[in-house]
């Protein structure tokens, strides 16, 4: 057995003083180092690679044992999730469609001519502090440091460390993460929306069923990017950010449960259809929009079912919430299984108070990689606080962090950096 | 000199170090206990250290660590310096026996991750890092040095392959042989 000893001792003092000296360099930025971690992350890549592939069929077996139950009440979830978005979906994307045509007639700023490049989550942080994840495209495929990352469902984070074929992303979630935001107001918007399209009763077969025929015109879906596919085989949108659809300009219109792009037959028929169905005079509307107005004089968009099969019509009326811009703040990460929260932030009583429910975007500003508009999440939880602090606000991002896949990074830079 | 590098632990370490880091990265990842990854590297510097002594367990921690900063992306020796302590205290509590019984080695290769992984965020703090220290500290130190005590078995023996060191043999004396 080891003895205790003078010698012993210098031994671990000098390997401690020599990580003292790692950590001065590495903080103060050293190229050799950063040359040491390319080096040995292309020593790693095979090893790893290797034993992805040897551990799968253990990760399988956890999972399976571990995750089963969870995963049935998941699926259940999950359908009755479909079923409401299919309906919902038609009006959403008529309503985005308007908004950007109001967007470019104001000249204002809009995501959708912003590039993104779709990477492929390669692993997670192997330690219980640090919320990052690393994704397979770098500094080659123009990523810079500070740029935002996303997924179809809104924010995942931000790039800190960029190498030629690799970048890592701080998630949202991380301690040290912070980005400007600003929340929104969408205060009764489920109250407004009556969505009679999830025919209740039916099987979930005779759900898809109806799902395939109804009209989606334009789908927020562009060109797709060549050999990159989702686990279940479809294939991943080229272009687009969360929040944002591409108009009637020459992009592929494309139903987005089947993935497939609609002829223009088929997309007239179905424009037919909808004119056809929607439940509402229509009045004061864009011709070239399917959205028409309801009584009431909101816009009111309609979705059809075609086919010579019996299956129940269903339409959309939807009442497009006006949205308030309540308050700007920062939304701060507090790691690991907790919720991202906003601090900063007061209650303006000319607007509304900030309440739980209230959706939350990225607000842009000259110097920040974000650009504005980006879906965050929506306020879950307010908790007051004593003196002129503010209330703190809990959010629940849109993004299911813990299942990335496929992500985008946003290829923006403010206006502050662009070289003039 | 070449020799005495063949011979010496490095041959072994980087070798085995390579493979739990992907072990790491990999499995470790996704198999999670109540949302805490297991620190296979960590337990195993502790190991070493159980396995050596304090001197070699700090040396195996060392060369583990720089492996885990180089790949993950954390400051370079800040998870090095956790695992060489996890080295260093492994080895010094395994002097309270001379020749523990493999519970004995559980505990304290259980004792000197617990303090690797109770190290980090106290290095993220000197470092300037903001928050390092979480809600669920406790119970990750407590889910990770647990994991630890169980691998022991493994991890132990393991440590001592790496380091060329043979369980000790204790011999009766000759001159007591008839007590």
């Amino acid at each position: 057995m080891a003895i205790y000893s003078i010698g012993r001792k210098r031994v671990i003092l000098a390997l401690l003083l020599t990580t003292v000296l790692l950590l001065t360099l590495d903080l103060n930025g050293n190229p050799v180092i950063d040359a040491g971690r390319e080096g040995f992350a292309q020593v790693m890549r095979p090893v790893e690679t290797a034993t992805g592939v040897v551990t799968n069929p253990i990760e399988r077996i956890w999972h399976g044992i571990t995750d089963y139950d969870d995963l049935e009440n998941e699926n259940i979830a999950l359908q009755e999730k479909v079923d409401r978005l299919v309906g919902g979906q038609a009006a959403a994307e008529a309503a985005v469609i308007e908004g950007k045509e109001l967007q470019a007639l104001n000249s204002l700023p809009s995501l959708s001519g912003i590039d993104t490049e779709v990477a492929r989550v390669v692993g997670y942080a192997a330690n219980n502090l640090d919320q990052v994840i690393e994704i397979d495209k770098g500094s080659l495929s123009d990523i810079e440091v500070g740029m935002a990352v996303v997924n179809q469902a809104g924010l995942v984070g931000r790039v800190t460390k960029v190498s030629l074929t690799s970048a890592r992303v701080m998630l949202v979630t991380d301690s040290r993460y912070t980005v400007a935001v600003k929340v929104t107001s969408a205060a009764d918007a489920d109250a407004d929306v009556s969505t009679n399209t999830s025919p209740s009763g039916l099987s979930p077969s005779e759900i898809a069923d109806a799902a395939t025929t109804t009209t989606t015109v334009p789908a927020p879906l562009g060109p797709f990017v060549p050999g990159v596919t989702l686990p279940d085989g479809s294939p991943v949108p080229e272009t687009t950010l969360p929040g944002t659809a591409l108009g009637p300009d020459g992009q592929p219109v494309i139903d987005p449960l089947t993935g497939r792009p609609l002829d223009a037959a088929q997309i007239a028929a179905l424009l037919d259809a909808l004119a056809a169905t929607s439940t509402a005079p229509t009045a004061g509307t864009s011709a070239d929009t399917p959205s028409a107005t309801s009584p009431t004089g909101s816009p009111t968009t309609g979705s059809a079912t075609s086919g010579s099969a019996p299956t129940p019509a269903t339409t959309t009326t939807t009442t497009i919430a006006e949205i308030i811009e309540k308050e700007y703040g920062a939304l701060e990460g507090r790691g690991r299984l907790r919720l991202p929260q906003i601090i900063f932030v007061q209650d303006s009583p000319s607007l509304s108070e900030l309440v739980a429910g209230d959706l939350v975007e990225t607000a842009g500003g000259s110097e920040s990689l974000a650009p504005t508009g980006i879906p965050v999440g929506r306020v879950v939880n307010r908790a007051a606080r004593p003196g002129s602090g503010g209330p703190l606000l809990d959010i629940a991002l849109h993004a299911d962090l813990g299942r990335l896949n496929i992500v985008r990074v946003v290829l923006y830079k403010p206006l502050s950096e662009v070289d003039q | 000199m070449f020799a005495a590098f063949v011979q010496g632990p490095l041959v072994r370490v980087i070798p085995l170090g390579l493979i739990l880091l992907a072990l790491q990265r990999t499995i470790f990842v996704e198999i999670q206990v109540g949302g805490v990854i297991i620190q296979i590297m960590m337990a195993t510097a502790a190991a070493a250290g159980v396995a050596g002594g304090s001197e070699r367990g700090a040396i195996v921690g060392f060369i583990l660590g720089v492996m885990f900063d180089l790949a993950e992306g954390t400051p370079l020796g800040s998870t090095a310096t956790a695992m060489t302590v996890a080295g260093a205290v492994g080895g010094l509590l395994a002097l309270i026996a001379a020749d523990p019984h493999w519970w004995l080695e559980a505990i304290f290769t259980a004792l000197g991750t617990a303090v690797g992984v109770a190290m980090v965020p106290l290095l993220r703090a000197f470092i300037g890092e903001s928050e390092p220290f979480q809600r669920q500290l406790v119970v990750v130190i407590a889910v990770v040095a647990a994991a630890a005590a169980l691998l022991s078995p493994l991890l132990v023996p393991l440590g001592r392959w790496c380091l060329r060191m043979r369980r000790p043999e204790w011999k009766q004396p000759v001159g007591d042989a008839t007590t």
